[in-house]
């Protein structure tokens, strides 16, 4: 067994060479902690801070939009994108900074809206993603 | 005869090598993507798919190598059988649980292949390994570079 294994292990910690490698050289370009690096991401507290200057955008599906959603937020999800993309470019304002939220923390749903509004929509605004999601926000505005 | 066969084995190798290094290369100069398209099986937690999206391509290219130029060849094909079969893990899972994702196994070419067209590939390369595994251990004659002694 040894014949097949030993070779094996060598060639694993040989790999392991160029990926430390490559893992420091990218190390400004990806997050070991979410997959949204953290220039992309804001908190609730300072998205709360920027008021009027920000558009928020709700990425969670209808019915969950319906049931409660930040206030003042616009509905854009992904499942009827086209539909409601104009919709938001209504009230869209290039000078104000965008907010995307989706339920929770580990949810996509905000990272692809956000994505797709820079590299779709070719919006310039600054375009983050909420920490913690819609979630977090009803936690946070709770204690308050 | 004997030539013949030896060359059909080399062949095989180099063939299965050679899209490992592909498969690993379109991979490796593109950690972000790939680690987005782990991410997407919804497994791993985001570390785990981030560490898997810069080590994965180069086990990948590095094993591919081995079985392409034939140095520390059983090693090389044991990984690869070893991350073939992962693939083919995942990508029935995937299935299963009815998630509609890419398997990033072989990087942007693999980007629209169908489910069945990914288990086709899948189960071609593991046929091949499997094959190549068996002439390495029994039919030690075909080997290239042995002589048929």
């Amino acid at each position: 067994m040894t014949f097949v294994v030993r070779p094996a292990l060598l060639l694993m910690a040989l790999a392991l060479l160029p990926a430390i490698g490559e893992a420091i050289y990218f190390r400004d370009k990806i997050s070991w902690q979410s997959p949204i690096p953290a220039s992309e991401v804001v908190t609730v507290d300072l998205a709360e801070s920027w008021g009027e200057n920000a558009i928020w955008i709700d990425a969670r599906p209808d019915e969950e939009f319906a049931r409660e959603h930040v206030p003042g937020a616009i509905s854009l999800n992904e499942d009827r994108w086209n539909e409601l993309l104009p919709q938001f470019l209504q009230v869209w304002s290039p000078e104000k900074k965008i907010v995307v939220y989706c339920s929770v923390q580990s949810c996509n749903a905000a990272k692809e809206v956000a994505t797709r509004l820079h590299e779709e929509a070719k919006l310039p605004n600054d375009i983050r993603v909420l920490q913690g999601g819609w979630e977090k926000w009803k936690k946070v505005t709770s204690r308050r | 005869m004997i030539r013949v066969v030896r060359i059909v084995w080399w062949t095989l190798g180099v063939l299965v090598g050679g899209i490992f290094i592909y498969a690993g290369a379109s991979k490796a100069f593109n950690p972000v993507r790939f680690a987005t398209d782990i991410d997407n099986y919804k497994l791993l937690p985001w570390s785990f798919a981030v560490g898997i999206a810069f080590y994965l391509p180069w086990l990948e290219i590095f094993s591919g190598l081995a079985v392409v130029l034939r140095k520390f060849y059983r090693g090389g094909l044991l990984i690869l059988t070893l991350l073939i079969l992962v693939f083919l893990a995942v990508t029935i899972a995937a299935k299963v649980r009815g998630l509609d994702i890419t398997c990033g196994c072989f990087g942007h070419a693999s980007e629209h292949w169908s489910f069945p067209q990914h288990l086709a590939v899948d189960l071609a390369i593991l046929i091949g390994l499997v094959a190549l595994f068996g002439q390495e251990l029994v039919g030690k004659e075909y080997r290239p570079g042995n002589e048929g002694r």
